[in-house]
């Protein structure tokens, strides 16, 4: 990237404390180095309070070319492909405003910095939720949820954030304010640009505000933890459970090495077995009929009688899946977790797959799986040279089954010796894309797959 | 007029008896389910992917303009050949490729009809959920231009949700896959930006299909209301009580008269409107969801709750509804649908509005609308030999669209903007929304060849329809 002389730089820095106030800029060391990213230390953090003065600081930066961080909470910025450059970090989170609470049509309007878990709280008081939590949504904002695609366990029952956000509100890296979508149910007017921004890891152009479905809070809530002495009766069980007119919430597998970091049920697993959570909303009766369905199939697949829970038990088990990624990258500086997709009926195979390459190199693998979307979490620690090895290894074994493998979390020096995207014939098309709407490259330089 | 050297290398490439260019062949592909005509020059049917490729190097090469088209009952004017150049009609790729429950695919060419599709899959217990209206006829890459919805897409979504991967040919040949077959392919969404695009991206070529499993069992209803604001506020009670439907359609009157005329349907003509409800799940609790729906609706002073209780009277309620459009068009072939979309608790105010409009252009608006999703099809009758009422027919279509996107709305839920709503897109969108749409379609079709003229407004017409609106 052509950077311009430090003194004209300069004058920038001045320009956008002024955008957003003196007292929303800060550059200090302790600050800055709070937003550090893979060793990268931005010159300068700026705090905006709206899109409007996002738009302004955007447009200065893009004439100074300074390279910009949209920033949320900060729980993904360790995930995937490293940037290549960064000046300033645009943190985001003290955009928290609910722009249009529309309880009637179920839909929010909302600025990216509200995280997922006050946007649940505010919704909770009206008797409505939002169903897409992903695994850090604790702590995640609605604007990082969206621009980096999180959709969690129950988009099994209710889609994923493409089907559920049904219009954003953009900063473009020319510092235009561009609006998508809108908040009708159904709507078809020109370019579906909204699409275009979702999982879009900030290189398009900077979430500033999200419009999203919600729904009633369910009547009932209920969990169904089964343990199988197998991960072929597992899986054969999910195949019966997508085979029929269920409608369960979420379809979730845990292994035994990733049940060790989840408090409660997961945790006693034996070597071998698999915990599979199912879970159903809905109204008493037909909460009732997956129960009875599961409970049945269950016995049919060898399993052991399911473990029940209900309303604010099955909140609390949640929270204990999803702190169990948490835990499983902090239980080891060298950990990687990997995301491989594969079509629906070979996630058994995968699974045996997965399983086989950590043992071939004598590295223990843990996994967690959405059972109805083919999706697989694997978890290693292993030397950078090793790891590079599995994952290549992994690579081809996802696309042998007609499938990617794609690192997410990684120490930062396998983020940036493997390639991460996985080939496909469209990537000129998504570089075009990305050059024509930054051409000087100044938004999350590098931060898509691929390097875009 | 295009050179008689390029039909010749045209049928060089899919033979004699994939191209038309006889003056009746001509007029027959010229329009589409709305009134505009435009001649096209020569229509093309590819037999594959190799085809279409090649006759897009060539339309590249000579910079002709190509309109994609599947059966052509769009309702926007989108696969009108505005601009003359090659019509290319996918209809004879019409292959299912691949299905497979067990991953919840289908692979299929871009021709295959919809109601064909799900013929294919029912006995199997499975559907593809967008269906629209037209779904006997339109094909599946067709759905996907227009981002078709249907009734069913209440509870289950629009087509957008349901397609997984896209083999597309761009403007200049090129063949690539957008989204994949499987979840979460890496990198822009480009499979959303395509779903939609009616054409103005690239040519579909081949689809992977998401599919479900049939409910266990389906209840349907006709409510049937005095008054179309009791009728509304059933809707809104309905959707807030947590029930999701399998469809809520809404038909007035004047609706309701149309179809009798032409299927007997069984829907009263004497009352204000119907709300055809159907709900789906489990056999052994749908019967607590059809209670929980008579008490909402009798909250709502609702007249009369027919309840099917036979395959064929569920059946004929359907026929009522889906037989809608064709209805209209026996009593007045030349009527031109809206297709606006509100918010949903504003759809007894914008069918208030349409009233309002009707009497004020003189014109006969009958109402048929997806009532769960908030999107109305008013449908405006006219002489089309009478030029006033014909303006007064476009003139009342206008006012309804501003309606809408003054409850909040926007210009279309499903029919697309083609041609017939391009002067409504500078009301709905800022210059600067318009201009990254505008930046999309460069980097897919630089020189402008596929489906031109569509979807974007020109740029002098935004600015001078912006200043209308201003003074």
């Amino acid at each position: 990237m052509e950077k311009k002389t430090p003194p004209e730089n300069q004058t920038f820095y001045q320009q956008l404390g002024k955008i957003v106030g003196p007292e929303n800029m800060k550059t200090d060391d302790r600050t800055v180095s709070r937003y550090a990213i893979d060793g990268m230390v931005p010159r300068a953090v700026a705090f905006p309070t709206g899109t409007k003065q996002v738009a302004q600081a955007v447009k200065a930066a893009s004439e100074a070319r300074v390279a910009i961080v949209p920033w949320g909470s900060g729980s993904g910025q360790q995930v995937g492909t490293c940037l290549s450059e960064m000046d300033i970090v645009l943190y985001l989170s003290r955009m928290k405003r609910v722009t249009d609470f529309d309880a009637s049509n179920f839909t929010v309007q909302v600025e990216a910095g509200l995280t997922n878990a006050e946007l649940q709280t505010q919704l909770a008081e009206h008797n409505l939720f939002f169903p897409l939590r992903p695994a850090h949504s604790e702590t995640s904002s609605i604007g990082g949820q969206v621009a980096t695609n999180g959709n969690g366990p129950a988009r099994i029952l209710y889609g994923n954030l493409r089907d559920l956000v049904l219009g954003v509100t953009v900063v473009t890296p020319a510092g235009e304010i561009v609006h998508t979508g809108g908040k009708t149910m159904k709507n078809v007017a020109g370019l579906d640009l909204c699409k275009m921004f979702i999982g879009s890891w900030g290189t398009l152009g900077v979430i500033t505000e999200a419009v999203v479905r919600v729904y009633p809070l369910p009547e009932v809530a209920r969990g169904f933890y089964i343990t199988f002495a197998s991960p072929e009766d597992a899986f054969q069980m999910i195949g019966r459970v997508l085979d029929s007119p269920l409608t369960p919430s979420a379809i979730e597998l845990v292994d035994p090495v990733a049940g060790r970091h989840m408090d409660g049920i997961g945790a006693r697993l034996n070597e071998g077995e698999v915990l599979l959570i199912i879970t159903a909303e809905g109204t008493p009766g037909d909460v009732e009929r997956h129960g009875k369905d599961i409970t049945e199939l269950a016995r049919n697949h060898k399993a052991k009688s399911p473990t029940v829970l209900e309303g604010e038990e099955v909140v609390k088990a949640w929270r204990a899946y999803h702190h169990m990624h948490a835990d499983l990258l902090a239980s080891d500086p060298a950990m990687i977790q990997g995301k491989a997709s594969v079509p629906i009926s070979r996630l058994d195979d995968l699974f045996r797959e997965v399983k086989r390459v950590g043992k071939g190199y004598g590295v223990e693998v843990g996994a967690t799986a959405h059972g109805g979307n083919g999706i697989l979490y694997p978890y290693f620690a292993a030397n950078d040279e090793k790891a590079s090895r599995i994952i290549d290894e992994l690579k081809r074994t996802a696309a042998g089954l007609g499938g990617f493998f794609v690192v997410e979390a990684a120490p930062p020096q396998v983020r940036k010796s493997v390639q991460i995207m996985p080939p496909r014939n469209d990537y000129a098309l998504m570089k075009r894309l990305k050059a024509e709407f930054d051409p000087h490259n100044i938004l999350n330089p590098g931060r898509l797959l691929g390097g875009l | 007029m295009i050179a008689k050297d390029v039909v010749k290398q045209l049928t060089k490439i899919v033979g004699k008896e994939n191209v038309l260019a006889d003056l009746k062949d001509l007029i027959a592909y010229s329009y589409d389910a709305t009134p505009r005509q435009e001649m096209p020059d020569v229509i093309v049917f590819p037999r594959n992917t190799a085809d279409v490729s090649a006759i897009m190097k060539l339309a590249h090469r000579e910079k002709l303009p190509v309109v994609p088209r599947g059966a052509g009952t769009n309702l926007s004017g989108g696969t009108v050949p505005f601009k003359g150049g090659i019509v290319l009609e996918i209809s004879r790729m019409n292959r299912i490729l691949e299905i497979n429950t067990a991953n919840r695919r289908v692979v299929v060419e871009p021709g295959v009809v919809n109601l064909d599709l799900q013929n294919t899959l029912a006995p199997l217990g499975y559907f593809y959920p967008p269906d629209p209206a037209s779904q006997k006829s339109s094909t599946l890459a067709g759905n996907i231009g227009e981002n078709a919805g249907g009734p069913l897409c209440l509870r289950y979504g629009v087509t957008s949700k349901y397609v997984c991967g896209i083999e597309i040919v761009l403007a200049d040949g090129e063949v690539m896959n957008i989204g994949d077959y499987v979840d979460d392919s890496p990198g822009y969404d480009l499979r959303g930006l395509f779903i939609g695009s009616e054409g103005i991206l690239g040519v579909a070529t081949k689809l992977v299909l998401h599919i479900i499993p049939k409910p266990e069992a389906n209840r349907t209803m006709l409510a049937i209301f005095d008054n179309l604001e009791d009728a509304g506020q059933a809707v809104s009670d309905i959707i807030s009580a947590g029930i999701v439907p399998g469809a809520l359609e809404l038909l007035d009157q004047k609706m309701c008269w149309v179809i009798e005329q032409s299927v007997q349907a069984g829907y009263p003509t004497d009352s204000a409107g119907v709300l055809l409800i159907e709900v789906a799940g489990f056999a052994d609790s749908l019967n607590k969801q059809v209670k929980e729906i008579e008490e909402i609706c009798q909250r709502s002073k609702v007249k009369e709750l027919r309840i099917a209780q036979t395959a064929a009277e569920r059946d004929a309620l359907w026929k009522g509804r889906r037989g809608a459009f064709g209805a209209v068009a026996r009593i007045c072939p030349p009527y031109s649908v809206c297709d606006g979309t509100v918010p949903r608790d504003k759809l007894a105010q914008a069918l208030h509005k349409v009233g309002e409009i009707a009497e004020k252009y003189k014109v006969l608006i009958a109402n048929v609308a997806h009532a769960g999703d908030g999107n109305l099809h008013p449908l405006i009758l006219f002489d089309v030999n009478k030029p006033e009422e014909k303006a007064a027919a476009k003139k009342a279509g206008d006012e309804v669209l501003s309606a809408c996107i003054a409850l909040g709305g926007t210009i279309t839920g499903e029919h697309g903007i083609g041609l017939e709503k391009l002067d409504a897109m500078p009301h709905l969108f800022d210059p600067l929304d318009i201009a990254a749409m505008r930046q999309v379609k460069k980097v897919f079709d630089p020189d402008d060849i596929l489906n031109p003229g569509k979807v974007l407004p020109h740029e002098k017409a935004e600015v001078s329809a912006k200043e209308k609106v201003l003074h």
